[in-house]
Parts: C-alpha cells; structure tokens; sequence
C-alpha cells in the first residue's frame, strides 16, 4: 500500500475554490445588488440631491410670499429615495449575514454534505474557517462600498436640503459608517453559531434573524455610552443648550447643590409658571448631556468594535460547537474519549 | 483461461466451488501446465466474492501441487489432471451398467442418487 | 502500519445528556485487509459506529483506534459513505469528481473514480440533482474509491442499487480490496447481501456488539444439534437459542466440551447465526478475534 507523503510535500487541498463554486449564484445575486445600490446610491448623491436642494433655494426664496413656486416633487422625490435606501442599507447586510452563516452552516449540516466534506481530506476547522471567511470577505467589501457612498450622498444634502436627515437619526448613523460593516459581521458569526447548534437551515435562519436584531438592538442601546458624552450647563431663562443637535444621553434640571435631577412634568400653560415651579425646587438651571457631531467618529469605531467583538465570541462560540459535533478539529489534537 | 461460476445456494464453500472448476477445467484440457490462472482481483471483480476466498482457494490447490503462485506475476498450472478418456475401459463399464439401470426402470434421479451414494462411500474426505 | 484498521474498547455513544445510548460497551478489533460486514437491524447502532470510525462524531465514552491513531488523524486515509449519499446537488458528475481530486490532492486516483462513474452510463455533465438514487450511490462510491483509502466505511451503500449495478459495484470494491488491500466495512440489514463478499462480521444489536469476528471463526464456534427433547441436557454448553418441537429439540449453541453422541449436529449458516442472536438478545456476546492490544496505538 502506498506510504503516507512526507508533511513537506504535503498539498493543501483547495477548499476554497469549490466553496466560490458552490455558491456562486448566491455570490452573483450578492455582486448584483451591490452594484445596484452603489448605483443608485450615486443617483442619490448626484442628480437628486442638486434637484432638492436646489427646490429648497427656491422655497427659501419665497420668504412667504403667495405667488411662489418651487420644485416640491424633487423634494419629495429625494426624500423617499433617501429613506427607501437607508433603511434596506441598514437592514440588509445583517440580513445577508445572517442567512450565509446560518444556511452555509445549517444547510450542509442538515443534508450531510458537510461530513461528506470533512470525509475529504478538509478537517472540520478548515471547512468551518473558510465558510465563515469567505462570506465575510463578500459582506465587508459589499457593505464598505455601499456604506462610503451613502456617506458621500447624505454629506452632499448636508446643508442644502431643509429635511435631510441628521447624523443621529438611527438609521442614517449606521449606514454612514463602519458599524454596519461590523454588525454584518457579527450576524455572520451568529448565523453559523446558530446553524450548527440546530443543524437545520431554516431554524437556523429563523433563530439567527432574531439574535442578529439583539444585536442590533443591544449595539445601539449601548452606542451613545461607548464615549464620554459632554455636558452643557445653562441658566434657566436660557434653556437647553444642544437640544436637537446631537444623541441626547441625560437631561434635566441642576439644582443649587449642583445635583442633577430629572425635569419635573410641568402642566402649566405657561413657560413662565413652569420655570417658577422648577426655582421653588431649587433648580438654577438646566443641564444637557449629550453627543455633538464631533463625536460621530468615535462612537462609530467603538460601536464598531463592540459589534466586532461579540462577532469574534460567536465566531469562538462556533467553533467550540462544531468541536462538540466532531471530536478534534484537527488531527493529532484531543484524545478520542 | 477460466472463468469461474459462483453458485450461492448450491450449498457449497465458496472456495470449494473455485477448487472444484479448476480441477474440472483441467480434466476438461480448458487449462494447460503453465497457464495463468485469474488474478484475485480479476475473479472478485467478476463475481463479488471476497478476495481471501479466492487466495484460499488458490492455496489449497497449490498444496495439491496444481499449481504454482510466482511472486509478482500470478499463479500457474503445474500439471494437468489425469481425466479419464473417453475411451477408457472405465468408461465402458460405466456405460454398460448405466444401460442396465435403464432398462431396470431407473430414471435420471435415481441413478444420480445411487451414483453419489457410492461415491460418498468410495471417496470419504475429499470434500466437496 | 498498523495491522488493525480499528479496534474499539468500552466504546459508547449517547446523542444528547439524556438520550439514549446509540452503542455501547462495544469492543472488538478488526485487522486490516479484512472485508467486514456490519450487520444488524434497523437502529441497532450500525450508522453510529461507522461514524465514529469515520472520525464524524466524537465518542461518549470509551476509546476508538482507527489506523493505529485517532479517529481524526486517520480521516484522510478514510473513506466513508454515509446512508443517504449526500453530495452537492448544485454541481455535475464531472465537477464533484474534480471537487474530489482537489479535496484530495495527496491521494486523488482520478482513474477509479471515473471507472466507477462510467460503469453507470452516468453523463458527466448532468447535475446531481437530477440522479437516481442508485446513480447517486454510484457517484459517492466513486468519490470515495477516488481517495484510495486504507480503510472504506460504507453505510448501506447497496440499498438503493438494482441487482446488476450491486454486482457490479460489489465487484469493483472486492477489487479494490484485492489490490491494495483495502480495509472495507460495509453496514447492512440483509446478511445475505455481503455473505460472499464479507470475511469478518460485525453484529449490532441494540446498540451492542453481539458478535465478532472472522465468520468462518464464528461458524465453527457454533453447532445447530437436534435430539430427543427428554434426553438431551445442554447445561454444559452455551445455548444461544434452543427450540422444542413436539420431542424434537433443536438448538443453536456454542460447544464448550464433547457432545453426545445421539445428537445429530451440523454447522449453520451466516444467516442462522445471526438470526439465532438477533432473537434472542440475552444471548452472550462473542468476540472470536481477541481485542489484541497493540503498541502502536499512540
């Protein structure tokens, strides 16, 4: 019988070649609505942009008078293409995260084709590893594309359009920057931990739609505590300083000790009764703690490394369950009881 | 070269049933002193046997001095086996008895029946 | 290398902390070379077991030496076909060979696989989708040749082929043993399927190994005797199944010392064999191959 080759000669096997072969039309749909976004995308940032801004410098040009007209339908027409692309640039990522991970992994589970792969000469790990790489290669240049030129468009409004959305607006936060990338991630590593625990694809996508949405929800929940937020103290004749410029974190009244407490729920008619009952509780003035826009850089990185993190735990997670399921991952480790 | 026939409800060992055709092949001068005898792996693709029953087989008629296996090359025939002419004086006896029984009313299985019984006496231990 | 394609002591599997136990308490040795029918029924542990051999599923308890090592060391030396011959039905006959041959690039032999492809007047370029399950078979047997392993774990890779193409495939993995010497082990529910391809028997029952063996060691073990049912006292030997019909006993045992003379005895069949203990589950097991316990196993 044939002698084992040495290890110096040994050839790798190509696992990833077959991996692209095997979901090429899933690739193809991928590159095809990427392409797609990045054009519209533009199309958002170009012609439609000028179109409304420049139906907004007619509307400012009115300064009321009746006979005035103005482009209201680029207006309108900008606004609804804004918000029909924000919201999927947001959602679908971690969509397209969570169905890779979970069917990749839960798909092959559920009909074999994984034993049969590791039956080949693919350890588990390796079979693991390159299923999680390569989407995940896919996904980030995907989504860096898609996010870079919706920050290009949302900074050409910024300024010219009356109603275009402000940085902090959830939707519009995350598309403008890397934390959408990470999130995708993250929904990848969920999706193949949730494959192989259940091993079955369509639970498996079930379950990783509605963790990936945890962590969507848990990564937005904790974005505005991620950085040190400032504090703006002012009189009580001013009013807040801030207010509506930035992600708001705390606000209320600051009393002559200089606590901060929580506004009293005022049901006067009057500004004026309103300010005398928060003096009788000794308030002096307000305070506003909040994010301005300088901030926007660096809640987006420590967002994003929140969110590459917990990807990074259910990546190890993954690979713990697939170490349950098989034995060793590579050969020569772990004994065999 | 011989092509063997592998009967699996004749009762007989499988390796028995090898034996058996190659001494009848070379009664029959189907194999001659130095021809090849099928490789194991020839006979097992045919016939989806083990391959250790044909080398058991092969075996038992080497130590019959049958044949002989040459190392990397295959088993050969040594020698034939001395079949009985067709026009030996044993022959002619049997003939003549066997006309007998037919004219004592014996049919086909009867005399088949008697004729293994003899020969189960005559020729205890030779397997089969 | 090692002269035991796989030797198993106290070995278990329990598919989840409270389920069942798929095998249990198995111990035997296979030497290599050998062709080993794995039988049993339904549910008996056979799928369990060639997956545990096939390095797919870790053990619950016990130890598992496959090729001299473990059972993930020796998954490139292993060729396994599970019972529903998965493979990717999105690629072509032709691709997944090729997917093979890059899957196992120290060992590819691109000839016998296609061989094995081209004895099904399979078309290279239909998709597997579009397959037969007997054509389906075909292809997986042919990927798993393909590797030229040392050791062949086919998990009842018969049932979905008509008579002609089971000859036929029976003939190419005999060949093959017969060749290289390849180790091959082979799950069924039928015995008389692998009776003539098989000389060493595995037989699960309930998740235990029942019997173990060289068959031809396993028949010889055991006498079919039939005698008066008033006179005959088989107390001395074990008795794997016994039956009374009128004054007639009749019984399948394991000789332990001379029998009586009055008894007429015979040697049964694979099938009596197994049938015998399959029925009769408190029967006591038997390994005919001593589990030899040797040094390579590191």
């Amino acid at each position: 019988m044939t002698a084992v080759t040495t290890p110096a000669a040994v050839r790798r096997p190509h696992l990833t070649r077959w991996v692209l072969r095997l979901h090429r039309p899933e690739l193809v749909a991928w590159a095809g609505l990427v392409l797609l976004g990045a054009a519209l995308l533009l199309w958002l940032g170009g012609p439609l942009t000028d179109a409304a801004a420049d139906g907004w410098r007619q509307y400012n040009a009115c300064d009321w008078s009746d006979k005035c007209s103005y482009d209201q339908d680029a207006i309108l027409r900008y606004k609804d293409a804004y918000n029909y692309l924000t919201l999927p640039l947001a959602a679908l990522p971690l969509l397209v995260g969570a169905w890779a991970g979970a069917a990749l992994t839960g798909r092959e589970l559920e009909s074999g084709t994984a034993q049969l792969a590791w039956a080949q000469g693919v350890t588990p790990a390796r079979w693991l590893a390159t299923r999680l790489a390569l989407p995940a290669v896919a996904v980030t240049a995907g989504t860096s594309l898609l996010v870079f030129l919706h920050h290009r468009a949302w900074s050409a409004a910024r300024g010219r359009i009356g109603t275009a959305k402000s940085w902090w607006d959830p939707w519009t936060f995350h598309t403008n920057g890397p934390s959408t990338v990470a999130l995708a991630l993250a929904a990848l590593a969920v999706g193949a931990l949730a494959g192989l625990t259940l091993r079955r694809a369509l639970p498996a996508l079930a379950v990783s739609l509605v963790a990936t949405a945890g962590v969507w929800g848990l990564a937005q929940w904790l974005m505005p505590h991620l950085w040190p937020a400032v504090t703006r103290v002012t009189g009580l004749k001013h009013g807040y300083d801030g207010l509506y410029s930035g992600i708001t974190v705390d606000q209320g009244l600051v009393t002559r000790t200089g606590e901060h407490i929580p506004e009293p729920v005022c049901s006067a008619h009057t500004t004026e009764e309103c300010l005398r009952m928060f003096e009788k509780r000794n308030a002096v003035g307000f305070f506003h703690t909040y994010h301005p826009y300088a901030h926007y850089g660096p809640l987006q990185l420590t967002t994003s490394a929140l969110a590459l993190a917990l990807a990074g735990l259910f990546t190890v997670a993954a690979f713990l369950v697939l170490r349950r399921l098989t034995g060793a991952l590579r050969p020569g480790k772990g004994a065999t009881a | 070269m011989v092509e063997f026939r592998i009967d699996r409800h004749s009762g007989v060992a499988t390796y028995v049933q090898i034996v058996q055709q190659t001494k009848q092949a070379l009664r029959l001068g189907l194999l001659q002193p130095g021809d090849r005898l099928p490789t194991a792996r020839e006979v097992v693709e045919a016939t989806a046997i083990n391959p250790n029953t044909v080398l058991k087989a092969y075996r038992e008629l080497e130590r019959e001095g049958l044949v002989e296996a040459r190392r990397g090359l295959g088993t050969f025939v040594r020698r034939s086996l001395g079949a009985a002419p067709a026009d030996s004086p044993l022959r002619a006896e049997l003939e003549e008895w066997a006309a007998k029984a037919v004219d004592a009313g014996l049919d086909r299985d009867d005399v088949a029946a008697l004729f293994t019984a003899v020969l189960d006496k005559h020729f205890q231990g030779e397997g089969s | 290398m090692s002269d035991t394609a796989l030797e198993a002591t106290g070995l278990g599997k329990r598919f989840g902390r409270r389920g069942g136990w798929a095998l249990r308490d198995a111990a035997f040795r296979l030497p290599a070379g050998r062709v080993c029918a794995l039988v049993g029924p339904n549910g008996a542990g056979k799928s369990t077991l060639l997956a545990l051999a096939a390095g797919l599923l870790p053990p619950t308890e016990g130890r598992l030496t496959v090729l001299g090592g473990t059972p993930a060391g020796a998954r490139a030396r292993v060729g396994f076909v599970a019972q529903d011959k998965p493979l990717y039905p999105q690629l072509t006959v032709a691709e997944t060979l090729r997917m093979g041959a890059d899957l196992n690039p120290e060992r590819w032999d691109a000839a016998t696989a296609e061989q094995v492809v081209a004895g099904g007047d399979l078309d290279p370029r239909s998709r597997i989708r579009s397959l037969s399950g007997g054509q389906r078979t075909r292809v997986a047997l042919a990927l798993a040749l393909g590797k030229r392993p040392e050791l062949l774990l086919l998990d009842e890779p018969m049932a979905d082929l008509d008579p002609l193409a089971r000859h036929e495939l029976m003939g190419t993995l005999m060949a093959e043993a017969a060749q290289y010497g390849t180790t091959i082990v082979m799950s069924s529910h039928v015995v008389a399927e692998l009776e003539d391809s098989c000389d060493h028997l595995l037989l699960a029952g309930s998740g235990r190994i029942r019997l173990a063996g060289e068959i031809d060691d396993l028949l010889a073990a055991h006498l079919r005797v039939s005698g008066a049912a008033e006179s005959t006292d088989l107390s001395a030997h074990t008795v794997v199944e016994s039956r009374v019909t009128g004054r007639q006993l009749t019984a399948l045992i394991r000789p332990a010392g001379p029998l009586p003379g009055d008894l007429r005895t015979s040697v049964p069949s694979l099938e009596e064999l197994v049938l015998a203990h399959l029925r009769n589950p408190g029967a006591p097991a038997l390994s005919a191959a001593p589990a030899v316990t040797q040094g390579s196993a590191a």
